[in-house]
């Protein structure tokens, strides 16, 4: 199998190879290599490549899955503009 | 200062679970806001043309569909429930504050109580090309399918043999998209054998034991390398075969969808059998923070009958601890409802779920009735191949061929046991029984039976025939269900094939049952050679016939 030719984040189009260096390189957290690689930093969120890290790295270091977590997932969820953040409040000047 | 806005119950996700949850709570006065993210409600239902399995109280034997417009009238019709549609949740803080995107503003609230039924997302899987044009999710080709009317491509292979791969493969079929194979890396088929049957019928190959290894074509998908896996799930060598296709749709299994439950900080664990990492939760279906729930896929997945139950519970546990009334009523109608849910998983297909369940400290297995959990006849022939075996089929026609002697009678193709009863419930001649437990195999009295062919269109696995042996001196007549169109005309002769696809005869087209209560499962009586009688059971309308 072509690592390079397997993609893991679809969003920053994340290799196979390049989440297998990172694992190779001591980052063996979902969390460090979404810092490294920038999988998981997309649109998605992590949500097509989260799981599919996870389990690389149970495989490589022989760690179970449960004893693996999902990288942190922090507000907003999803795109937003400034002028949505900023429309929504109701400032006391404006009443 | 900014202006927060109070609620009493906040419902995220307008799905089967969502809706269900909001019209449990909302029928004991609380009042509820429901915020889903697209323009529309109905989640998964929106593009669930096929009808449901389960028990007919949870509407089984409904199509997805139907359902969800029962759901939405009610939800419409009841005061106490706000809908925010385009209304995407952005976050949930510390403090509970719960931030809204809504008419693009970002609106704040604060929930006494919140259920979030958020569902799941699709698994993806890694092999070469993998992101080639062309390779689609099975949810993506249904919703393009049945949602928008577009024909994701001319012929697909399906990766994987669950209940969503075997029949988005079938509704691809029905959309006139030819299914080059469905390939499966467990040694069997993982969906309900009678959705692998029908496909086996359409002549659609399931190759168990196999995997994806490659995409081929250069701006996009035009055909995959596969190879068989052994027992350990190794390649075997020199299996590798190269199959033509213009789309490859992963159905490789589904997770749970607990990104906003995550910035909650709710503790989370991973539980493979209920599809990857899940929230802990107890029987009320509240999660490590109190006041805050989870109903349907995003607590472990499952069918979209389990998620309606688990909504209810949901909805009637915040009613009971807001409600200031109607406790001991709450109180029993919860009780119900977990009643409801462990019958649904109490056979041998809701084994996964109670090992996923017990390990999150929940039902321990306890209340299960190990009688039901094992399968009454040996399919592992069906399971490998969707083919029954000839064994199985002995065990449901007839001991005596005499009996065939006594006019029309309903035949059941049904071998697996899981929870379903439209079948039985049809019967207005009490004719089928699964002997008082929804997740028996249900048996024909063929002593009671008239032949009338009512449960052949209502079957949700297509898995009903009605069988006239002795219809003239050397024909029978098998009256099957039809989901294709064009319908075939009375009098037309059509090509008749076996279980496995495979040409059997010519038939003629001597009666067709097509009307409302059909509800487009059509029940085509087809005349035959006697001989074939107990191997007709599909037909193909041939396309140059209709103008």
């Amino acid at each position: 199998m072509d690592e390079n030719k397997v993609i893991i984040c679809r969003c920053e189009d994340v290799t196979l190879k390049e989440i297998r260096d990172a694992i190779r390189e001591g980052f063996t957290t979902v969390e460090e290599i979404k810092r490294v690689t920038r999988s998981g930093m997309g649109p998605c969120q992590g949500k097509t490549c989260g799981l599919l890290i996870a389990k690389e790295i149970s495989q490589m270091t022989g760690k179970p899955m449960e004893e693996i977590e999902l990288q942190s997932i922090r507000p907003p969820y999803g795109g937003i503009t400034f002028e949505e953040v900023t429309k929504g409040t109701v400032m006391e000047n404006d009443k | 200062m900014s202006k927060i806005q109070n609620l009493e119950l906040l419902v995220v996700g307008g799905g089967p679970a969502g809706l269900s949850a909001a019209l449990a709570a909302a029928n004991y006065g609380i009042k509820v806001s429901l915020s889903e993210e697209r323009e529309f409600l109905g989640g998964q239902l929106i593009k669930q043309t096929h009808r449901f399995f389960g028990s007919e109280k949870e509407y089984a034997g409904t199509r997805g569909i139907d359902i969800l417009k029962k759901l939405i009238d009610e939800v419409n019709k009841n005061n106490n429930i706000e809908v925010l549609l385009s209304s995407r949740v952005l976050g949930i803080y510390e403090d509970n504050i719960v931030t809204i995107l809504n008419d693009h503003k970002m609106k704040k609230y604060y929930p006494q109580s919140i259920i979030f039924a958020t569902g799941a997302s699709e698994k993806f899987l890694a092999f070469e090309n993998n992101d080639l044009p062309g390779i689609f999710g099975a949810g993506a080709v249904q919703t393009l399918m049945n949602v928008y009317g577009v024909l994701p491509a001319t012929n697909v292979l399906m990766i994987g043999s669950g209940n969503i791969g075997l029949i988005v493969s079938y509704q691809l079929l029905q959309a006139g998209v030819k299914v080059a194979a469905i390939v499966e890396a467990a040694p069997k088929i993982g969906g309900y054998s009678v959705h692998a049957s029908k496909l086996r019928r359409l002549g659609v190959p399931i190759l168990t034991s196999h995997t994806i290894k490659k995409a081929i074509g250069k701006e996009k998908v035009e055909g995959a390398v596969i190879c068989e896996l052994d027992s350990n799930w190794n390649e075997v060598k020199g299996t590798e075969q190269l199959i033509k296709c213009d789309a490859i749709c992963l159905s490789v299994g589904l997770t749970p969808l607990v990104d906003l439950l995550k910035q909650r900080k709710v503790k989370t664990t991973y539980v493979s059998e209920l599809g990857g990492y899940v929230p802990l939760r107890d029987e009320n279906m509240e999660t490590s923070i109190k006041n805050l729930f989870v109903a349907g896929d995003v607590s472990g997945i499952e069918e979209a009958t389990a998620a309606m139950i688990e909504g209810q519970i949901a909805g009637l546990s915040v009613a009971k601890r807001i409600g200031k009334n109607s406790k001991d009523e709450i109180e029993e109608r919860i009780e119900e409802a977990k009643n409801e849910l462990e019958l649904l998983r109490s056979g041998p297909v809701g084994k996964k779920i109670r090992k996923g369940l017990s390990k999150l400290g929940l039902n321990h297995g306890k209340n299960y009735n190990e009688k039901f959990s094992e399968e009454a006849l040996d399919i592992s022939h069906l399971m490998k191949t969707g083919v029954p075996s000839e064994e199985n089929l002995k065990n449901k026609l007839p001991s005596e061929e005499k009996v065939f002697d006594k006019g029309p009678i309903a035949i059941s193709e049904c071998f697996q046991r899981f929870p379903c009863d439209p079948c039985v419930k049809s019967c207005l001649f009490n004719a089928i029984s699964e002997n008082a437990n929804i997740n028996n195999i249900p048996y024909v009295d063929f002593e009671k039976c008239t032949g009338c062919g009512i449960c052949v269109s209502k079957c949700p696995g297509l898995a009903m025939f009605v069988i006239h042996k002795n219809f003239s001196e050397t024909t029978s007549v098998v009256i099957m269900p039809y989901e294709f169109l064009p319908r075939p005309h009375k009098g037309e002769i059509v090509k008749v094939f076996d279980r496995e696809g495979k040409y059997l005869c010519d038939g003629k087209v001597i009666r067709i049952l097509d009307g409302k209560f059909q509800d487009k499962t059509a029940a085509v009586s087809i005349e035959i050679p006697k001989e074939y009688y107990l191997q007709a059971r599909n037909f193909k309308v041939e396309e140059g016939n209709h103008g």
